[in-house]
């Protein structure tokens, strides 16, 4: 299903375009969330809240302003630190860390998932330690890029290009994975 | 701006994350727009970015997929018309089970069936023999009225035929009374008297009864002295009595005789009399 097609049959709310988006982007999603929140429940809520704000919201998604996955992935993500933030999670539990949540996916996961998340551990691995800092706090903490700026006293043009060199090395090496 | 100097600041990324401000995303989606590089780089930095996350990402639990869907059950369009349109439901066919007859309801229910007939039966004959009692009492009854009728009819005919007689013949009445005698004062019988006939009839006014060893005896007395010619029943009175024929009397009178009469009146014992006026 091309991405137009999509688009027009969630906008049509048609139910089988809801379950194709579900397949093929649930997983990617609740990634984008579950690598903010550690807790397993309260992941899985922010997931059913953000999934459904996404379908309803689908009328006001703009084509010209990016892409599909960039948008959901940014409405989970939003929802994921909303929820970081809000009272019911304190920040003492925000100490997801990459080695974590990769134990997370090995010690949790079946067979194929602890595969794929040797290969994760292995992508990490291929990050420098500035880097694997960003993607840390960035993707696993969400933190944004001027709070990391300003927690870390690491100037924003910094912060920007080492994110930038962090997801071309993950680029790269999915690929090749 | 160098393009690639554009692609390398690190903006195209943030964008992605969302975490450009209004401005900065407008101007990135209009460089993307006006350089077919930058708009690559992009769509290749969300490739990666998605193959990341699915990469790392785990499926969610069915429990949220469920929980989903039926909230979102209500705002789904509803489903064209079926393609496959159910097939009538085909009346269950029922599954013949031949079970091994059981004796033992039947048996029960026989020996019901067999008591409540009985009981029935005993009822009924019960019932029967209580009409047939009272159908042959009323027909005892019925025979006993058609017998009083009977003795009623002859009776009537009876006396039908003496009053015919009497209405037809030319009967004399002759009074006896024994006003004049000692025996019965106030004793008074009428004998009629037809005596071209030669027929003669009592009709007992007023009689004593008298004991069983005696009967009153009538008599007519004539030129060759008193003739008895019959029995007279006090009981039966204002009715006429047949008495044996004469042709000849110039009085009648009753004694008391003994029972069955006497040749010869007992005239001490006359109880009433009466001349032929």
């Amino acid at each position: 299903m091309q991405e137009e097609e999509i688009i027009a049959g969630l906008r049509a709310r048609d139910r089988k375009t809801t379950e194709y988006l579900y397949e093929k982007y649930s997983r990617a999603l609740f990634a984008v969330i579950s690598r903010i929140i550690s807790d397993q429940d309260i992941a899985e809520e922010v997931f059913h809240d953000a999934f459904i704000k996404i379908t309803r919201k689908i009328d006001s998604y703009e084509e010209s302003k990016g892409r599909l996955y960039t948008w959901m992935a940014n409405i989970c993500r939003n929802s994921a630190i909303d929820k970081l933030r809000s009272k019911e999670i304190s920040q003492t539990t925000k100490t997801n860390t990459i080695d974590d949540f990769v134990f997370g996916l090995e010690s949790q996961s079946g067979t194929m998932e602890q595969v794929e998340g040797i290969g994760v551990r292995e992508l990490m691995n291929q990050l420098n330690e500035d880097q694997r800092f960003i993607i840390e706090y960035i993707y696993f903490q969400g933190y944004t890029h001027s709070e990391l700026s300003e927690e870390f006293d690491i100037p924003l043009g910094t912060v920007k290009s080492r994110v930038r060199a962090a997801l071309q090395v993950l680029k790269k090496n999915i690929e090749r994975i | 701006m160098n393009i690639q100097e554009y692609i390398e600041s690190g903006k195209l990324e943030l964008f992605l994350l969302g975490e450009l401000t209004e401005r900065e995303r407008e101007e990135v989606i209009a460089m993307a727009k006006a350089h077919p590089q930058i708009q690559e780089e992009l769509e290749a930095l969300e490739q990666s970015m998605f193959a990341f996350d699915e990469l790392t990402g785990k499926v969610p639990s069915t429990q949220v997929k469920e929980k989903i869907f039926a909230s979102l059950e209500n705002e789904f369009k509803k489903e064209e018309a079926p393609k496959v349109t159910s097939a009538p439901s085909l009346a269950p066919v029922e599954s013949k089970v031949v079970k091994i007859t059981p004796w033992k309801p039947f048996a029960v229910a026989a020996s019901l069936v067999a008591v409540l007939a009985s009981a029935a039966a005993i009822y009924f004959a019960g019932k029967f023999y209580e009409t047939d009692q009272k159908f042959t009492a009323l027909l005892q009854d019925q025979q006993v009225m058609a017998d009083n009728l009977n003795q009623v009819k002859l009776e009537y005919e009876e006396t039908d035929s003496r009053l015919d007689r009497l209405v037809a013949g030319d009967f004399r009445r002759v009074e006896m009374i024994g006003e004049t005698l000692s025996m019965q004062k106030d004793a008074k019988v009428d004998v009629f008297w037809d005596q071209k006939a030669q027929e003669v009839f009592v009709a007992v006014n007023n009689l004593n009864s008298l004991s069983a060893e005696f009967d009153y005896q009538l008599w007519a007395i004539g030129k060759d002295g008193p003739v008895g010619i019959g029995l007279v029943n006090a009981g039966e009175k204002f009715t006429l009595q047949q008495m044996q024929a004469v042709a000849e009397a110039g009085a009648f009178a009753i004694t008391i005789e003994p029972k069955g009469g006497s040749k010869a009146p007992t005239l001490e014992k006359l109880v009433v009399l009466g001349e032929v006026a």
